[in-house]
């Protein structure tokens, strides 16, 4: 296109200052994920500087050619808005993704601390963890599906699902607060046990304990950034 | 032409814009001005995440570039891009010829 063969403002530091001003205002602005914020950043770099060179060969010297690159872009503000339901959608592809990809890694943990504890030691399982497995399947029946439906409607279903971002980052947050409940029902479970039924076997109690714990942090966080990114497209 | 007159019309614009071959988003928003003689102007906040939003859907796909040391993404349609744009051209050629002859006041054509 039109920045074919020129190169002349991007040896401009004034034109580099300009558009790098441009570029650093418009990353405060975007959210979602670092790797898709980077790569929107980049993109529209490379956009700035063909705008650039096109404004040059129109006439006009590097550091206007910028600024009419930059003005013709428009406010970093809106800009960034338009880019909210892309994030939205990537945020919540993202967690979902996260979440079924851990969660069986979590779920085998805390099976062997069943079977640690009592199938293969022979030792009578306490009564309350039939309660425990009871939340637990309550817990997976809402973050399952939550998190299957926040990786279908932000990938190849948005084109039947208008409303893709706002039910991806909403279906993630929902998975993530299960998993958040699902840990704590876990944990709670495994105190619980310490304390009156007599212990768990410690090196599998350890693993999935830490396991958890790390799962409860990620999944915190990640349901208050879901809950932020749907936040920023009202 | 703002972007709310074309709302409906938006995907079909950039598939188009896409059918010759690979752009650049920014190369995307010179076609469109180019071969509207400069009516269609749309903000890079529409046409960037457009481009995005028709890739999550399938439609077209993208490619990253080394150009002149920096990196260059380049869309392109994919085969379910092509015939999403057959689709629009036809909406269009079908809804442009009813309008046209309700705002003109001519007889509906009946087949003869």
């Amino acid at each position: 296109m039109a920045d074919a063969g020129l190169t002349g403002p991007d040896q401009d530091s004034a034109a580099h200052r300009v558009i790098g001003a441009y570029l650093a205002e418009l990353a405060d602005r975007l959210g979602g994920p670092p790797a898709a914020r980077a790569a929107i950043v980049a993109e529209l770099e490379d956009g700035l500087w063909a705008a650039t060179a096109t404004h040059q060969a129109g006439g006009s010297p590097p550091e206007a050619a910028a600024r009419a690159a930059v003005a013709e872009f428009g406010d970093p503000t809106t800009v960034a808005a338009g880019f909210g339901p892309e994030l939205a959608a990537a945020t919540g592809r993202r967690v979902g993704l996260g979440l079924l990809t851990t969660g069986p890694l979590v779920g085998t943990g805390w099976l062997l601390v069943v079977a640690a504890s009592w199938t293969r030691a022979g030792r009578e399982p306490p009564p309350a963890l039939g309660v425990i497995a009871a939340l637990v399947g309550l817990v997976l029946a809402v973050a399952v599906p939550a998190a299957v439906l926040s990786v279908a409607v932000s990938g190849r279903l948005s084109s039947w699902l208008p409303a893709g971002p706002r039910v991806a980052a909403t279906a993630a947050a929902t998975a993530a607060s299960a998993c958040v409940a699902g840990d704590l029902v876990l944990l709670a479970g495994l105190v619980a046990s310490t304390v009156f039924a007599g212990g768990v076997a410690w090196p599998a109690g350890l693993l999935a304990a830490g396991a958890s714990c790390a799962r409860l942090n990620l999944a915190g966080r990640a349901a208050r950034r879901c809950l932020a990114a749907r936040a920023s497209l009202t | 032409m703002r972007a709310e007159v074309l709302k409906g019309h938006l995907d079909g614009l950039l598939l188009a814009a896409l059918e010759a071959g690979p752009l650049h988003g920014y190369a995307v928003m010179e076609t469109l001005r180019a071969g509207s003689g400069g009516r269609v102007d749309l903000p890079t906040g529409t046409v960037y995440p457009a481009l995005h939003r028709l890739e999550r859907a399938g439609l077209i796909r993208s490619r990253w570039s080394s150009e002149g040391g920096r990196r260059r993404r380049s869309y392109e349609l994919t085969a379910a891009g092509s015939r999403a744009l057959a689709g629009e051209r036809s909406s269009w050629r079908e809804f442009s010829a009813t309008v046209s002859t309700l705002l003109e006041g001519r007889p509906w054509p009946t087949p003869a």
